[in-house]
Formats: C-alpha cells, sequence, structure tokens
C-alpha cells in the first residue's frame, strides 16, 4: 500500500531533475502522475526510463503560455479522470543580468516561466480541487525565494512572488481539503542548472560555474549541494494524509542554508 | 524495511501525545526507542500499550531536571548501545501570568521545562553523535516560537529561544552528519494542552479551553486543530535517511498560521 494509492498528480517540467525525481517517487507511492516537458522526444525517453506502463503518462506543452498550462493541467483530467496533486516544478532563469543593466525581456521571462506558469496551473488545478474537496498543490520555490543575491535578480523576484501567491492561496482553500505549500530547495546540480548557472555566475561577478556551485554550497550549513531525492521525499510527506495539516509554508531543504 | 531499521531513538515527552505518536511511528519504523516521562505508572503503561516488546523502553524523570534529561541518553545508551535520534519533546505551558505579573520562580520553571531541558539533552546527545559522525536532533517547539500571544509570556519565549539554539547547533554541526531541525505545531488537542489549556486561557483572557482552541485554530488556514499523526510524520521524514540534508529548520505543522 502506497500512500498515494488512487491519487492524480501532475508534475510540470517533470522529465529531468527535481521534477523527475518527485514524479518518481509519487509513482513508487501509488499515485498515477503526469508529467510534462516541452519535447516529445525527452518525454517518450522519460516514460521509457520510468517504466511504470499507464500509471505514467506524458503531456508536451511549454508552461511560459497560458495555454500550454492550461492544456497540462485539463490533459491530466482527460487521462485519468481528475487530478489531486499539482507539482508546479518547471522553471529557471537564464538572461541573468545586474538590476540596473536589466532588460524588461529579460524580467518577463523569469516571470512567465516560473511565477505565471505557478498562477496558471494552481488557477487551473483548483477548479477541480476546490469542488472535489480535496488537493495538493506544491510549488517548487528555492532558497532564493527568501534570500537575495546580487545578479540574481529576476530569479529572486520570481520566486519570492511564488511564495506569496502559495500563501494567499493556502488561506483561501485551507478549509476546504486543498494545502498549498512552498518548498525551496538549495542548489542542486540538475541538467537545468548545469545550463543556466555559468550565466548567473558571470552576472554574480563570479569567475566560474565551479565557483557559483562552492558559493552555494558554502553558504550552506552541510557546505554541500542538496540533492533532487531531499525535495521528492518531502513531497510525498505533503501530499500524503498527513500533510493535511501542513499548509501555507515554505519549506527549507537547503542543508541550512535560509535564515528563517 | 522500515526507514528507521537498526537506529535508536529518545524522546522526551514520549508517552503521551505528540512525543508518544512519534515513538509508535519510529517503532513502526523498526527502531528502538526510549521514551521519558515523569510518571512510572503512566510509563508502564504506555510501554504495554504500544506492545512493541524489547524496542522499546521507559525512562522516569521531570524533563526540566537536568538529571533526567542527561540520565535519559545514557539510559538509551544502556539499553540500546547508541542514540542516533535525539526528540527533545517534553515541553508546555506551566506558568501563565502577564510579564508584569510574572514571577523569578514562574519564569525559572519555565525556563528549565522549555528551553533548559532542549540545550542539556542537545549537548549531551551531541557529544556522542558527534565522535559517531550521526544523528538527528529534533525539537518540539511551538507556533509560538515565532508568534507571541499575551498572557504566556514564558512559552513564548522559551520556544522563541529553542529556535535559536537549533539553528546555531545546526550550523555547528552541519558538516558532521547531524542535523538538527525544530518542528512547530500549530495548535494541538493533547493531553498536556486539556491539562494547562484552562489556565492559559484564564491568563489570556479568554472563555474556557474551548475558546482557547477556537483562538489558536482561527488563526489558522485550515481552521482545525492540527493532529500527532501530522507531527509525527514530518519527525519520521527528519529523522529518515531522507532528512539527510534538511538541517537548521524551522518545520511549520501549523495548517497555514505563521507568516513566515
Amino acid at each position: 500500500m502506497g500512500e498515494l494509492d488512487g491519487r492524480v498528480a501532475c508534475v510540470t517540467g517533470g522529465t529531468r531533475g527535481i521534477g523527475r525525481a518527485i514524479a518518481e517517487a509519487l509513482l513508487r507511492e501509488g499515485a498515477s502522475v503526469v508529467i510534462n516537458g516541452r519535447s516529445e522526444e525527452k518525454g517518450a525517453k522519460a516514460l521509457e526510463e520510468i517504466g511504470a506502463g499507464d500509471k505514467a503518462h506524458f503531456i508536451s506543452a511549454d508552461v511560459k503560455s497560458r495555454e500550454g498550462c492550461e492544456s497540462i493541467i485539463s490533459g491530466t483530467v482527460e487521462k485519468y479522470g481528475k487530478i489531486d496533486i499539482l507539482v508546479a516544478n518547471a522553471g529557471g532563469a537564464s538572461n541573468h543580468a545586474p538590476v540596473a543593466e536589466l532588460t524588461d525581456e529579460a524580467m518577463e521571462d523569469s516571470l512567465v516561466w516560473n511565477f505565471w506558469h505557478t498562477f496558471w496551473t494552481m488557477r487551473a488545478s483548483l477548479g477541480h480541487m476546490i469542488p472535489q474537496g480535496w488537493g495538493r498543490i506544491i510549488a517548487v520555490s528555492s532558497v532564493e525565494g527568501k534570500v537575495g543575491k546580487p545578479g540574481l535578480a529576476i530569479y529572486v523576484a520570481a520566486k519570492h512572488a511564488i511564495n506569496g501567491l502559495v500563501k494567499s492561496s493556502a488561506q483561501e482553500v485551507g478549509t476546504l481539503g486543498v494545502t498549498v505549500n512552498a518548498v525551496c530547495p538549495g542548489l542542486i546540480e540538475t541538467d537545468i542548472v548545469k545550463e543556466v548557472l555559468p550565466i548567473a555566475a558571470e552576472s554574480m561577478g563570479l569567475e566560474s560555474y565551479e565557483a557559483a556551485l562552492d558559493l552555494f554550497a558554502q553558504e550552506s550549513a552541510i557546505k554541500r549541494l542538496n540533492e533532487v531525492e531531499d525535495v521528492a521525499e518531502v513531497c510525498v510527506l505533503l501530499t500524503s494524509e498527513a500533510g493535511a495539516g501542513i499548509t501555507g509554508s515554505l519549506i527549507s531543504i537547503d542543508g541550512g542554508t535560509a535564515p528563517y | 524495511m522500515g526507514k528507521l531499521e537498526g537506529k535508536v531513538a529518545c524522546i522526551t515527552g514520549g508517552t503521551r501525545s505528540i512525543g508518544r505518536a512519534m515513538a509508535e511511528t519510529f517503532v513502526a519504523e523498526g527502531a528502538k526507542v526510549v521514551v521519558n516521562g515523569r510518571d512510572e505508572e503512566k510509563g508502564q503503561k504506555c510501554i504495554e500499550e504500544m506492545d512493541a516488546g524489547e524496542s522499546v523502553a521507559f525512562f522516569a524523570g521531570d524533563a526540566s531536571e537536568q538529571s533526567t534529561v542527561e540520565g535519559l541518553v545514557d539510559f538509551s545508551l544502556e539499553t540500546f548501545g547508541q542514540l542516533d535520534i535525539c526528540c527533545l519533546n517534553s515541553g508546555g505551558v506551566q506558568m501563565t501570568a502577564p510579564v508584569a505579573d510574572m514571577t523569578d520562580e514562574e519564569w525559572k520553571l519555565e525556563v528549565d521545562w522549555n528551553l533548559n531541558h532542549v540545550f542539556w539533552g542537545m549537548r549531551k546527545a551531541l557529544n556522542h553523535m558527534i565522535p559517531r559522525e550521526y544523528g538527528r536532533i529534533l525539537v518540539t517547539s511551538s507556533v509560538e516560537g515565532k508568534l507571541g500571544k499575551p498572557g504566556i509570556p514564558g512559552y513564548v519565549a522559551t520556544k522563541h529561544a529553542v529556535n535559536g539554539l537549533v539553528k546555531v547547533a545546526a550550523q555547528e554541526v552541519g558538516t558532521l552528519g547531524i542535523t538538527v531541525n525544530a518542528i512547530l505545531p500549530g495548535v494541538v488537542e493533547t493531553d498536556i494542552l486539556r491539562d494547562t489549556g484552562p489556565a492559559s486561557a484564564v491568563a489570556m483572557g479568554l472563555d474556557g479551553y474551548d475558546a482557547l482552541v477556537e483562538l489558536f485554530t482561527s488563526d489558522s488556514a485550515i481552521k482545525r486543530p492540527n493532529t500527532v499523526e501530522e507531527v509525527a510524520a514530518v519527525a519520521l521524514l527528519l529523522a529518515s535517511d531522507s532528512g539527510r540534508n534538511i538541517t537548521g529548520t524551522l518545520f511549520p505543522v501549523d495548517g497555514g498560521t505563521m507568516p513566515y
């Protein structure tokens, strides 16, 4: 018996990294899981690697559009008949620059990718969860949703905004059997981090990708990076029955980095 | 395979309510557990009810005394040979009075029970855990570790203090395989709350125990008390291998009560 037998979950950005680990943990606990990503090819590969048969399903959509986000939620309901769990996990930021030099486009791209995607998928999911009187929404935020670093404003602002959204919506649906939480991981060396951290490092005035990894690790108490499994197990807790009493919280999974 | 196979835990205030739920959860996951409580008779009853054979032992003593807390750690080592998980869970509102009226003696009682007990237990446990480079320290704090209510200054101040202690210890031992975290439950209808709630209600200017519970739950998003099982599930996560990279956190189990 898994903790999530009979539940239906949807994980945006679920083919790799943190999202993939969350999807696999939810599957292990008995849920049916939709994973989303942009690339059909990567999606098919992920499904094959996961090997969960009809319990896992891939929906190709770009989370940087409202239509894309809404199609993920409606596609989940179409495939499995309902949605119990949303993990709004997709996100990142690639066009880092100090605020004085930031373009509107860079800020907008990060807000759409991180914040608007979370809002769009959350709103669409609540439309199903509120009537059924049960739901779990988890936004994958970041330690940067609680603190700030120079040169990372587009990411820090978007993640802070997600944390605010989580707090408000949690208050709205608290008596309706729906919880809304954010998980705030420290830095994890995922594929997306390998792609975008070099740009962030430059914006932060650091000499290399490795220097950025080291900076994040040294800020923590454990002096090492986090791992995707750390986040996945917290998601299992939050989505389980025992998670019913946890809402509106910003759970740090950062080896002792965030000050609160 | 349980998640705590081969681990040994001790729990102050473990015969009833939150501590008892932790003990039962840990035993179910394969741990051996020493529970502590003041009353020998209640302790024996607890052991009987838990029906876990050699996996559970009782250590009698008042957690607000240094000899009890340190004795509990020694007893755990003598009984089970090691100590992996130390839950400093005992505590409560013993003295209620506005700050202007609180006596030194009353203040000291609150500090010994809620703060010094945690310090004594943590120090003693760390001295065993640091050489072994493995350990989990869990402190049962409270939403009142972040907030404040009139009439219970000792409780609020000591819970704030243990949160600070947790943050410091987590930073000190972060690279040594030891995590130190606080769990911050909202109001839980425990035996201790039923014992002390009526006096707290009077001190807070409320009309009885029910009004007290109502006041706390109305602060939350879920508008109900939390449960001991919800707290125990978080304790299990933090105590297990999955919790290895979570440290220095103040983990809320409060149904959306605290603002941060």
